[in-house]
């Protein structure tokens, strides 16, 4: 196997998982043995790993608070996430921190934040500090549709590239805010435009590309670096986990989009794949290895993080 | 100690900046105006870069302003937000509460952040200037915050806070910038983090200023002592409660006390010494806090009436 097959295939597994520890998690808050609510990030695990990958040693990396997928594959285990949802003094940050705000500074995560937007506004000043340094480095400010729409986006985009200072942002588009769809709450944003009024550079990412994300990824951040000013990458993500709700009204089942807290419908499995297209990052797996070869990794990684976990 | 003969407050205060940013070389001050035109009526002038300082007039973000000074924190520097108007800051709140909360919970910043606002409290500010409570700011927040009043404090405050570990916020007084700052000598105690202060000991009352009253204070302390009454004075520079100790034990002793409060604010923590006082079996127990008339909404004069004959009459 060559290295760059070996590479390949590591990225692969990076992703199943992201997906089968996520699992974990929601068995977990089905059994209610977390003490908070996690917002799970199925769907998210493709651009988690592209993010991951491209970071260097000094690269700081802001998430939001749905962060599981990048303190997952950061932290490169489960068991410290764990602990830190049952607020245990063996977590992550010993219980300190929770979900919403989970930090790991030594991995990069300097600063989570479940306001949104406030991550946006922090990120020109780490940044300034990495340029004061001279360090060649770069601040990944996450946030999603719905921070976009927080003056902080706009104020902070503004005053990176006045200042020029390294800082990507990366928008994760999931269309939904709490259980509003963008089109029920407002008008287009054209982010495209709005970074590009500011002279950001742009780039629009979809289909959960493991291998392109990273290519593209690593040409922005490199792009920040050289040029010492922010860029956007916008990426559409598919946070899955639906489930239907039964009421008088809709005896058969309403469509409830998964926000946070347990996905009813998804269970642990072996072969964790939720959705059969190229939304879920799983299934994308499937153009690039063979079916029988990413079922045996699945079961590999599920005997590891059960025996991680119990 | 920096001179403050003959000097405005603003002045005294600007010297005192400058040579405190100049003593660091990884400190970043910016601002609106802060390197532009009058310099915040000079409040910011002059600062001179040492090293990897930096001196940046900034965008119209405050938001994103204070979100930066912690990010700055977060690596490792100083960072001073220099700011034109205190009610400015209620923009950035949330990063003042919650990123500052993440950032205190884990402690993993080993940075400085400062927040060095002015407080506009001249009046004729119209609706806004309603807003111009500093205490309110800390207290939401639970903020360390220090109101510098007079030579003394101003030194102390800014040469041991500005640019530490940590975040506070710092405010000045528009009302008293063009006033000769007074130079109140050396006190008789004072809090090690300068929470508060004791300039003048006496057993006929005590007096304690808050927020920027210092000076009305001292001058009813002048006047007593020219009618003959020798007085505690105590300014309380912290923006919340304190241990009242060191205040209660002259005020056991006095069984007077003065209260003069300068702010806005409905929540004021002289409310929480009043009621610590009451235990005390008070003699006098005088209030002076600003009245706002139907007008106050209005740009009229935020000055402070302090009736000090009759406070004389009452303690005499």
């Amino acid at each position: 196997m060559s290295d760059r097959v070996k590479q390949d295939k590591r990225i692969a597994e990076e992703i199943i998982r992201l997906r089968i520890g996520q699992m974990i998690v929601n068995e977990e808050q089905k059994a209610k043995r977390l003490k908070v609510g996690v917002h799970l990030a199925m769907g998210h695990e493709a651009i988690a790993v592209g993010v991951s990958e491209i970071m260097r040693e000094g690269d700081y990396l802001l998430p939001t608070h749905r962060n599981i997928a990048y303190n997952l594959v950061r932290a490169g285990a489960v068991r410290p996430i764990l602990e830190e949802y049952r607020l245990h003094r063996e977590g992550l940050n010993q219980g300190r921190s929770g979900s919403m705000n989970m930090l790991n500074p030594e991995r990069g995560i300097i600063y989570t934040s479940s306001i949104l937007g406030n991550q946006l506004a922090v990120a020109p000043g780490l940044a300034m500090s990495l340029k004061m340094d001279n360090k060649k480095n770069v601040v990944i400010a996450l946030g999603g549709d719905g921070s976009i729409e927080e003056g902080s986006f706009y104020e902070s985009m503004l005053m990176a590239q006045s200042l020029k200072v390294p800082v990507m942002y990366l928008i994760e588009d999931n269309e939904w805010s709490l259980g509003t769809h963008v089109k029920e709450r407002r008008c287009p944003i054209d982010t495209e435009s709005l970074a590009r009024s500011l002279g950001l550079r742009y780039l629009h990412l979809k289909g959960n590309d493991p291998y392109a994300y990273i290519k593209a990824l690593r040409e922005m951040r490199d792009y920040a670096i050289l040029t010492s000013s922010p860029v956007c990458v916008e990426v559409r993500v598919y946070t899955l986990g639906d489930w239907r709700l039964k009421t008088p009204e809709h005896p058969e089942g309403e469509i409830i989009n998964y926000h946070a807290g347990p996905a009813p419908e998804v269970s642990l499995s072996e072969w964790p794949i939720i959705r059969d297209n190229d939304e879920d990052p799983i299934h994308v797996l499937i153009k690039y290895f063979d079916s029988t070869m990413l079922a045996e990794v699945a079961r590999e990684q599920f005997t590891t993080l059960q025996k991680e976990v119990a | 100690m920096e001179s403050a003969q003959s000097r405005t407050y603003i002045e005294y205060i600007n010297s005192l900046l400058r040579k405190r940013f100049s003593s660091f070389s990884d400190i970043v001050a910016y601002g609106q105006n802060i390197n532009a035109g009058s310099r915040l009526a000079g409040f910011t002038r002059g600062l001179a870069p040492n090293g990897q300082s930096l001196v940046l007039n900034t965008t119209n973000t405050e938001n994103a302003q204070v979100g930066f000074g912690f990010g700055l924190m977060l690596g490792g520097k100083r960072a001073v937000f220099l700011m034109k108007q205190l009610d400015f800051l209620y923009l950035g709140i949330d990063q003042i509460v919650n990123t500052y909360n993440i950032i205190r919970n884990i402690g993993h910043a080993s940075g400085s952040f400062t927040i060095f606002p002015v407080t506009v409290d001249m009046g004729y500010e119209g609706p806004q200037s309603s807003s111009n409570n500093f205490a309110d700011i800390c207290s939401m927040a639970r903020v360390d915050g220090y109101a510098i009043t007079n030579a003394y404090d101003a030194e102390r405050i800014i040469m041991s806070h500005l640019g530490a570990p940590g975040f506070r916020i710092l405010s000045i007084s528009q009302r008293l910038f063009k006033q000769e700052i007074i130079d109140p000598g050396k006190p008789m105690a004072a809090d090690p983090n300068t929470k508060y202060v004791q300039y003048l000991e006496g057993d006929d009352a005590t007096i304690v200023t808050f927020n920027f009253a210092f000076p009305y204070g001292w001058q009813l302390a002048t006047e007593l002592k020219e009618a003959g009454l020798k007085v505690a004075l105590f300014n309380v520079n912290y923006m919340t409660p304190i241990d009242w100790k060191p205040i209660l034990e002259s005020v056991r002793v006095t069984k007077k006390l003065v209260i003069i409060e300068d702010s806005k604010s409905e929540n004021v923590s002289a409310y929480a010494l009043r009621a610590a006082a009451a235990a005390l079996r008070l003699e006098k127990d005088i209030l002076v806090r600003r009245t706002l008339d139907e007008k106050w909404l209005n740009p009229v004069s935020d000055k402070m009436d302090i009736n000090c004959e009759a406070i004389i009459r009452e303690l005499s």
